[in-house]
């Protein structure tokens, strides 16, 4: 009980009371609530190893703050957003949601950017039972720490990036059904995530594992790993790459005449140069994507013009996660009816964990730990273009299978 | 083990190994020339990719033309290196100081490449990028030929010029026995930053050739220089033909061991030869005799 809390001294409040300032009396001189600006406390790399990203995370929270004023704030206050910079290191962050949280007494907080910050950043919140929405911080440690206020703002983790195009593969009828699988992956947590989320689900179908190659991210030449890729002639093809690498095992593959009947590429198909760096042989090879900006999902068409009419540029995949736990945390302020410390979080927490919410990057839900129960959206290269392909909901074109020789 | 995949991996490997062997013979000659250690070497060799991936990409003309520019111009640097800063080394201390000095002729490259070109990975895109023809079931990609032609070229240019001319017998003499050679004549300091100019030039047509067909990014170097020290130490320091052998050999036990280890343990045959020359015959396998006197 080392920290000061002055409405509790001004209610009178009891001082084993840790969670105070959270009833009506809290007010500064017991004006209307309406008054009050509800602040979310942010704490953000936009300095060190992690500010490109980082500044990308707090664009989409302010396009998030702008839109959500412009119509009037929540509950009728005006949202403010308080963001420290944490420099990208873990002990900062712990630091600044100390102060955002016990000092500065923001009513509400949000998640920082990146697996390594956003677990000691849970955890402060954690302490202080507050909701945590985040929108970074896949990895699957996240969601091994028994964090009960913490929810991942985005479709799905690493390993559940394909999980629809596993299901239109296992879907196929069995004489058309694609028999082996080829997988090539960097050394990465994030990349091999996605692909053994892949190759697993195919194995568990039925499918056999014809060639698993590993390789360090500073591999500049894949004509081995693409002659025993190519030697196995595997009708399914898994790369989980993030750019340079897939681009370099295409083209290698391409010199030795290898034809997968499906390729899939982590991240560096949605790459705007891929289609230039392997010759415009492109057609047909799929990607994951976590969000669109022509996902028909109707806060998205919303979220897009404002944020073009407020930076200028279209928002990425960092940007829509910020703003996608804006979302997330807006409608379970509106849903309890309250935004402060104490009481109020747990009412947040419980609707979170309950409910379905539609964000821009479609509706989410949660399990116990967190985790998003969603998949990625699958992207293919068709006509010259990179297109929606799956799930059907959301498609801008049909999944062609198999795929053209590039 | 299917045989076509071993094929295909032999016929890469060979690919492969032409390339180190060029490498592998400029290093040769530094050391042969002045027992200094040339860590900057690779960083040169990744200097003049990146040349050609501008010459590409700003300019528009074929990467191979840049070798007009870069070889003599790489030429010009290696003979101002040697006569401007490692000759003025004590040469109590040559060994060690050429180490510390090359190594931060190579940050500061890769600083300078990093700063004009950022970190980025960059590859240069060819319209022959891909294409490739058959050899009995084996695929030879184009690109790849023309970086193994090129280092043949190269390197026979260089046995040529070794063997049949004045030069290269005043480079050889110089590389033998320094003190004999001045006694019979020969300007050995000019002749050892001529030596340098040419260990450079190899740096020039070995990153044309490597920017034909791999990325490129400015720390590429500590990625290059390992494998080659191993390459002329187990070819014998000093020794251009030994050095070439053993870049071959390697190149291609790297290629073949990656079907049952891997990429990642694959690398580590470099290492492994290395330790095994220093145990077992520090004079190197190819005819090397400098070791022995070093």
């Amino acid at each position: 009980m080392y920290k000061t809390f002055r409405q509790a001294a001004a209610v009178g409040a009891a001082s084993i009371v840790l969670i105070s300032g959270c009833s009506s009396g809290g007010d500064d001189g017991g004006g209307d609530a309406s008054s009050k600006k509800i602040v979310v406390g942010i704490s953000l790399p936009l300095t060190g190893d992690f500010s490109e990203p980082g500044k990308g995370v707090q664009q989409g929270y302010q396009a998030w703050a702008k839109i959500v004023n412009d119509k009037g704030g929540l509950l009728g206050r005006q949202v403010e957003l308080k963001i420290l910079d944490d420099q990208s290191n873990a002990d900062r962050v712990v630091a600044d949601y100390e102060q955002l949280i016990g000092k500065d007494q923001v009513d509400l907080v949000v998640g920082p950017f990146s697996t390594r910050l956003v677990v000691p950043a849970a955890r402060v919140a954690e302490e202080y039972d507050m909701l945590f929405v985040e929108p970074a911080g896949a990895a699957k440690a996240v969601f091994e720490q028994g964090f009960k206020n913490l929810f991942y703002a985005a479709p799905a983790v690493a390993d559940d990036h394909y999980n629809h195009l596993a299901d239109a593969i296992l879907a196929m009828p069995a004489d058309k059904r694609p028999k082996t699988v080829a997988v090539a992956s960097m050394d990465d947590p994030f990349a091999q995530g996605t692909a053994y989320g892949l190759r697993d689900k195919l194995k568990a179908g039925g499918l056999s594992i014809v060639a698993d190659e590993v390789y360090p991210p500073n591999t500049t030449d894949f004509s081995q790993i693409a002659a025993k890729i190519a030697a196995t002639k595997a009708d399914v093809l898994i790369g989980g790459s993030q750019y340079q690498d897939g681009v370099n095992l295409i083209i290698a593959l391409q010199q030795l005449r290898y034809q997968p009947k499906l390729a899939a590429f982590s991240t560096a198909p949605t790459e705007p140069e891929f289609a230039k760096a392997i010759g415009n042989k492109t057609e047909g090879v799929l990607s994951p994507t976590g969000y669109s900006q022509d996902a028909p999902y109707a806060s998205n068409k919303e979220f897009v013009e404002k944020f073009k009419a407020q930076f200028g540029k279209d928002p990425e995949e960092d940007q829509a996660n910020a703003y996608t736990t804006g979302q997330v945390v807006e409608a379970a302020v509106k849903a309890a009816n309250c935004a402060e410390q104490g009481e109020c979080q747990k009412k947040l927490v419980d609707f979170v964990r309950k409910n379905k919410i539609e964000t821009v990057v479609g509706p989410l839900t949660w399990d116990a730990t967190g985790k998003p129960q969603g998949a990625h959206m699958i992207q293919q290269w068709v006509g010259g273009e990179i297109k929606i392909v799956l799930p059907a909901e959301t498609k801008e074109a049909d999944f062609s299978y198999p795929k053209p020789a590039w | 083990m299917d045989g076509a995949l071993l094929f295909q991996s032999v016929v890469l490997g060979l690919l492969l190994g032409g390339l180190y062997a060029l490498l592998a013979a400029g290093l040769t000659l530094y050391f042969g020339i002045m027992r200094v250690v040339m860590i900057a070497h690779s960083a040169f060799l990744i200097l003049a990719a990146y040349l050609a991936w501008w010459t590409h990409t700003e300019l528009g003309i074929d990467p191979l033309l840049s070798m007009i520019v870069t070889v003599p111009l790489f030429f010009g640097a290696g003979v101002l290196l040697q006569r401007g800063l490692l000759s003025r080394l004590r040469p109590m201390t040559l060994t060690m100081m050429s180490v510390l000095l090359t190594f931060a002729i190579a940050v500061t490259i890769e600083g300078l490449l990093g700063y004009a070109f950022t970190g980025t990975q960059r590859r240069i895109q060819l319209g022959y990028g891909s294409a490739s023809f058959g050899l009995f079931g084996a695929r030879i990609a184009v690109v790849k030929l023309i970086a193994f032609g090129l280092a043949a070229v190269a390197l026979g240019g260089l046995y040529l010029l070794m063997k049949r001319t004045r030069f290269g017998w005043a480079l050889r003499a110089t590389i033998q026995h320094q003190d004999a050679a001045r006694l019979v004549g020969i300007d050995t300091a000019r002749i050892a930053g001529y030596g340098f100019g040419l260990g450079l030039a190899t740096a020039a047509v070995g990153g044309t050739a490597l920017s034909l067909d791999t990325t490129i990014y400015p720390s590429l170097h500590w990625h290059w220089i390992g494998p080659l020290m191993a390459i002329i130490v187990v070819g014998g320091l000093g020794s251009v033909p030994g050095a070439a052998a053993a870049a071959l050999i390697l190149g291609l036990a790297q290629s073949v061991l990656q079907i049952p280890m891997g990429t990642t343990w694959a690398q580590t045959v470099f290492y492994l030869a290395l330790f095994a020359t220093l145990a077992f015959r520090p004079q190197g396998f190819f005819g090397g005799r400098l070791a022995q006197r070093f």
